[in-house]
C-alpha cells in the first residue's frame, strides 16, 4: 500500500522554506539597503518581543534573585545556594513526580485525542456529535474539571454511590499513582489534541479517506495508513504543548494528588505560601526547576521536530 | 545614511531592556512608607470619613462572610466608612500580597485590614509589615481585659498594639455519636481508639492550619501535658520533644484512613470525609461553624463535640492593619466597631456566626451584659466556658513551621 506516501499537501508543505531569512533575498538589491534590514526587523518584532522579554525576563530574573537570597523580604541580601542545595533530594523527587505525571498524561491524552479525531474524520455523522462533545470540554477550567473529577472519583464520590464499587476497588483520588490527576489531564487535554489534529487536516483528510475507501481500504486501514501518518506533526506539537502545560499546572495535582510526593508546582506554591519567610528561596528554586524542565522539553521537542522532517 | 557612529538598534534594544529590568528590580529596595499617625481617635474618625477599607479574610466560611456583609458592613457605613470584604483562600495570600507590595515600594497598599493570627501575624511582624501601637486609640479596647494572656501574646508573639482582637477560638474535636458510642476523653485515648479502629481516623496534612494544630496537640500529649513543652521554641527543646511525637504519628499512620498513604488536604476535606461517614472523629479550630453545618444537614444530626479532660488549645484572632495600608484610619474605625459590644454579641449568636467574644464581661454595663445573656445556646456546641476548660495557650510560632516540616519529611514522605 503506497497511498499514504503520496499526499501532495504534505510534500508541498515540506518544499516551501517556512522562514525565508535575509539570505534568501535576491542578491544585488543594493548594498545601501542591507544594513537597514536588521533595524526594521527589530522594530517589527518589538511589539511582540518586548512585552514577552520584559515580563518573562524580569520575572525569571526576580525568581532567580530570590532563589539565591539576593531579594529577601527581611534582612540584608546575601548570596546563598541554600534554596537550591538545602533540599536537593526533595527537588529531585518533585521533578520526578512532575515529569511522570506529565509523561503519563500526555501519552494518554495523545492516544485518546487521536482516537477522537480519527473517529470524527472517518465517521462523519456520529463524528460531529463527538467533535461537539470534545470541543465543549475545552472551555471548562482545569480547576472546575479537577473539582468535578474529585466529586466523581473520590472514595465516596458519585461513581461509588451509583455503582457501589467493591471495597477492594483502588482509591483514585489521592492515590500514590496519581490516577485521578492523570485522568483529569487526559480528559481535558485529549480534547485539545483532537482539536489540533482536526484543525490541521480537516480539509485534506475527507477526500483522502474517501479515495482510500474507494481503493478498498477498511476503516482500520484508513486510520492506520492515512490518518495516523498525516497526524504526526499535529500530534507531536500538541503533545509538546500538553507536556509543558502539565509540568507547570498546579490546581489538578494539588486537588486530586496525594500529599507526598509533591510535584514541582504544588511544592513551589506551598513553600511560597509558607509562614516561614526563609522558605521563599526554596519556593523560587522549585519554580525555576519546573521552568527548566519545561524549557528542556521545548528545546528537545523542537530539536526532534527539526531533525525529523516527517514530523514537521 | 550612515549609522555606524551610533549604537546599533539591537544594542539599543538590549539597553532599553536592561534599563527596564533594572528599574523593575531596583524598585524592590522599597523604603518604609510614610504613613499618617494619629494622636486621638477623633483624628482617626475625621480622617476615616469616606475611606474605603478592604478587609482581606478567609472566604470559605459562609457564616463569617454573611456576618461581615450583612451586619458589619452596614454598621461601618453609618460611621462613614465603606467596608469591602476581599475573600481569600488562605491568610498567607494576604500576607504575601502585603510583603510583595512592600518589596515593590508601594505605599498605597491594597490591603487595609486582615483577619490574622499566629504564624501569619508573626511572619508579618518579622518583616515589619504591620502598623503598630494603634489599638490603644480604640475606645472599645477598654472593654477587654488588659491582662488576658490570649490577647497579649499571639502564638508567643507579643501583640504590642499591632492587631486588635476580634474573637476567640477553641480547638475542638467532634464525633459521630451514631457510630461512636463510647468516645475517648483524652487525646491519648483518641490515638489509641484510632489504632484500634483502622481507617476511621485521620487529620489534615500540615501545613494546613488545623492539621498543624493537631500536630502540636499530639506533641503536648506525648510529652505528658501542656506544661512539659516550653512555649518558646529552641532547637534543643525541639530535638528532645519532637521525635517522640513524630514517631507516635508514624506508628499510627498504618491505622489511619487510607493507611496513612495520604491525608486530607485541609480541614474542609476532613469535614467532607466525616460528613460522608468515612471517619468517625474530626476536628476544627472554629467550633462555631458546627451549629450551622449540623443545622443545614451537611453534618449528621448525631454530631457531638468531644471535650478532652486535659483541655485543648485556645487562641484569639485579630484584625491587623498593614504598615502600607492606603486607608488606615478607616481600618481603625472598623476594628473599633468590630470590638463594640453590639457587634461582638451579634457575632456570638450561633445563628449568625457563633464566634466567641473577646470582651471582658466584668467591664460591660448591665445592658451590654444582657445582650450576651440573651444569646441562644447552640444545640451542638457547648458554651465557651465548657469548651475552654483546662485550655492551654499556643506554642510560639517558630514551633509551627519546624514541626510541619519535620512531619512532612518523617511521616508523610516515609510511606
Amino acid at each position: 500500500m503506497t497511498w499514504s506516501r503520496q499526499h501532495p499537501a504534505g510534500d508541498a508543505g515540506h518544499r516551501v522554506d517556512p522562514a525565508p531569512g535575509p539570505r534568501a533575498r535576491p542578491a544585488g538589491t543594493g548594498a545601501a539597503r542591507k544594513p537597514r534590514l536588521p533595524g526594521r526587523g527589530v522594530l517589527l518584532a518589538a511589539p511582540a518581543v518586548v512585552p514577552v522579554v520584559l515580563v518573562v525576563g524580569v520575572s525569571l530574573a526576580a525568581a532567580l534573585g530570590q532563589s539565591l537570597g539576593l531579594m529577601p523580604f527581611v534582612g540584608e541580601p546575601s548570596l546563598s545556594l541554600r534554596g537550591w542545595s538545602g533540599a536537593a533530594a526533595e527537588l529531585a523527587t518533585s521533578a520526578g513526580a512532575s515529569a511522570s505525571i506529565a509523561i503519563a498524561s500526555t501519552a494518554v491524552a495523545l492516544v485518546i485525542g487521536f482516537v477522537l479525531a480519527a473517529h470524527v474524520l472517518t465517521a462523519p455523522r456520529l463524528g460531529r456529535v463527538v467533535a461537539a462533545l470534545s470541543a465543549a470540554t475545552i472551555p471548562v477550567p482545569h480547576l472546575i474539571g479537577a473539582g468535578s473529577m474529585g466529586l466523581l472519583l473520590s472514595d465516596s464520590g458519585f461513581l461509588d454511590r451509583v455503582l457501589g464499587l467493591p471495597d477492594g476497588f483502588p482509591a483514585l483520588v489521592g492515590s500514590p499513582w496519581w490516577v485521578a490527576v492523570i485522568i483529569e489531564y487526559a480528559w481535558k487535554e485529549s480534547a485539545f489534541v483532537a482539536l489540533v489534529v482536526l484543525g490541521s487536516m480537516s480539509r485534506s483528510m475527507p477526500g483522502m479517506c474517501d479515495s482510500a475507501a474507494t481503493l478498498g481500504a477498511t476503516a482500520w486501514q484508513r486510520i492506520v495508513h492515512v490518518v495516523l501518518p498525516l497526524s504526526g506533526p499535529a500530534l507531536a506539537v500538541s503533545g509538546l504543548i500538553v507536556f509543558v502545560y502539565t509540568i507547570g499546572s498546579y490546581e489538578t495535582a494539588w486537588l486530586l494528588g496525594p500529599i507526598s510526593p509533591e510535584p514541582l508546582s504544588v511544592r513551589a506554591v506551598r513553600l511560597f505560601g509558607s509562614v516561614d519567610l526563609a522558605a521563599r528561596p526554596e519556593a523560587m528554586a522549585t519554580a525555576l526547576v519546573s521552568v527548566a524542565v519545561g524549557g528542556a522539553a521545548i528545546l528537545g521537542g523542537v530539536a526532534v521536530l527539526r531533525a525529523r522532517r516527517d514530523l514537521r | 545614511m550612515n549609522r555606524s557612529s551610533g549604537p546599533s538598534p539591537r544594542r539599543r534594544t538590549v539597553c532599553v531592556l536592561a534599563a527596564a529590568s533594572a528599574l523593575a528590580l531596583g524598585s524592590c529596595a522599597g523604603e518604609a512608607p510614610a504613613a499618617p499617625t494619629y494622636a486621638s481617635f477623633e483624628d482617626v474618625r475625621a480622617d476615616a470619613d469616606g475611606q474605603v477599607v478592604d478587609l482581606w479574610m478567609y472566604g470559605g466560611d459562609e457564616q463569617g462572610n454573611a456576618y461581615v456583609d450583612d451586619i458589619l458592613t452596614p454598621a461601618a457605613a453609618e460611621e462613614g466608612v465603606t467596608l469591602r470584604r476581599v475573600p481569600i483562600v488562605d491568610t498567607p495570600d494576604a500576607v504575601n500580597r502585603i510583603l510583595s507590595e512592600r518589596q515593590a515600594g508601594r505605599t498605597d497598599g491594597s490591603v487595609d485590614l486582615v483577619w490574622v493570627n499566629g504564624a501569619n501575624f508573626s511572619t508579618g511582624q518579622q518583616a515589619d509589615a504591620w502598623r503598630c501601637g494603634w489599638t490603644e486609640l480604640l475606645p472599645n479596647m477598654e472593654l477587654t481585659d488588659p491582662g488576658d494572656p490570649l490577647l497579649l501574646d499571639d502564638f508567643g508573639t507579643p501583640v504590642e498594639g499591632c492587631e486588635a482582637p476580634w474573637h476567640k477560638a477553641q480547638f475542638t474535636f467532634f464525633y459521630n455519636s451514631a457510630t461512636l458510642t463510647d468516645p475517648p476523653t483524652t487525646l491519648e485515648g483518641i490515638l489509641r481508639w484510632a489504632a484500634d479502629h483502622p481507617g476511621r481516623f485521620t487529620y489534615p496534612a500540615p501545613p494546613d492550619f488545623t492539621g498543624s494544630v493537631f500536630l502540636r496537640e499530639v506533641l503536648l500529649s506525648v510529652a505528658g501535658g501542656a506544661g512539659e513543652v516550653p512555649l518558646e521554641y529552641s532547637a534543643e527543646a525541639f530535638d528532645e520533644l519532637a521525635p517522640d511525637a513524630l514517631r507516635a504519628l508514624d506508628r499510627l499512620a498504618p491505622s489511619l484512613w487510607r493507611e496513612g498513604a495520604t491525608y486530607p488536604r485541609d480541614e474542609q476535606a476532613l469535614t467532607t470525609l466525616f460528613a460522608d461517614g468515612e471517619v468517625d472523629i474530626a476536628m476544627t479550630y472554629g467550633p462555631a461553624t458546627l451549629t450551622d453545618l449540623v443545622g443545614s444537614g451537611t453534618l449528621p444530626a448525631s454530631t457531638r463535640v468531644l471535650t478532652l479532660d486535659e483541655g485543648t488549645v485556645g487562641n484569639a484572632s485579630f484584625l491587623a492593619i498593614p504598615a502600607n495600608a492606603s486607608d488606615p484610619a478607616g481600618a481603625m474605625v472598623v476594628a473599633d466597631l468590630a470590638l463594640s459590644p453590639e457587634q461582638q454579641a451579634a457575632k456570638a449568636d450561633p445563628r449568625t456566626w457563633g464566634q466567641f467574644p473577646v470582651l471582658d464581661t466584668d467591664r460591660l454595663d448591665a445592658d451590654q451584659r444582657a445582650r450576651f445573656a440573651e444569646l441562644p445556646a447552640s444545640p451542638v456546641v457547648p458554651g465557651y466556658d465548657e469548651l475552654s476548660r483546662n485550655a492551654h495557650g499556643e506554642l510560639s510560632a517558630q514551633w509551627v513551621s519546624a514541626l510541619d516540616e519535620a512531619w512532612r519529611q518523617e511521616v508523610a514522605a516515609a510511606r
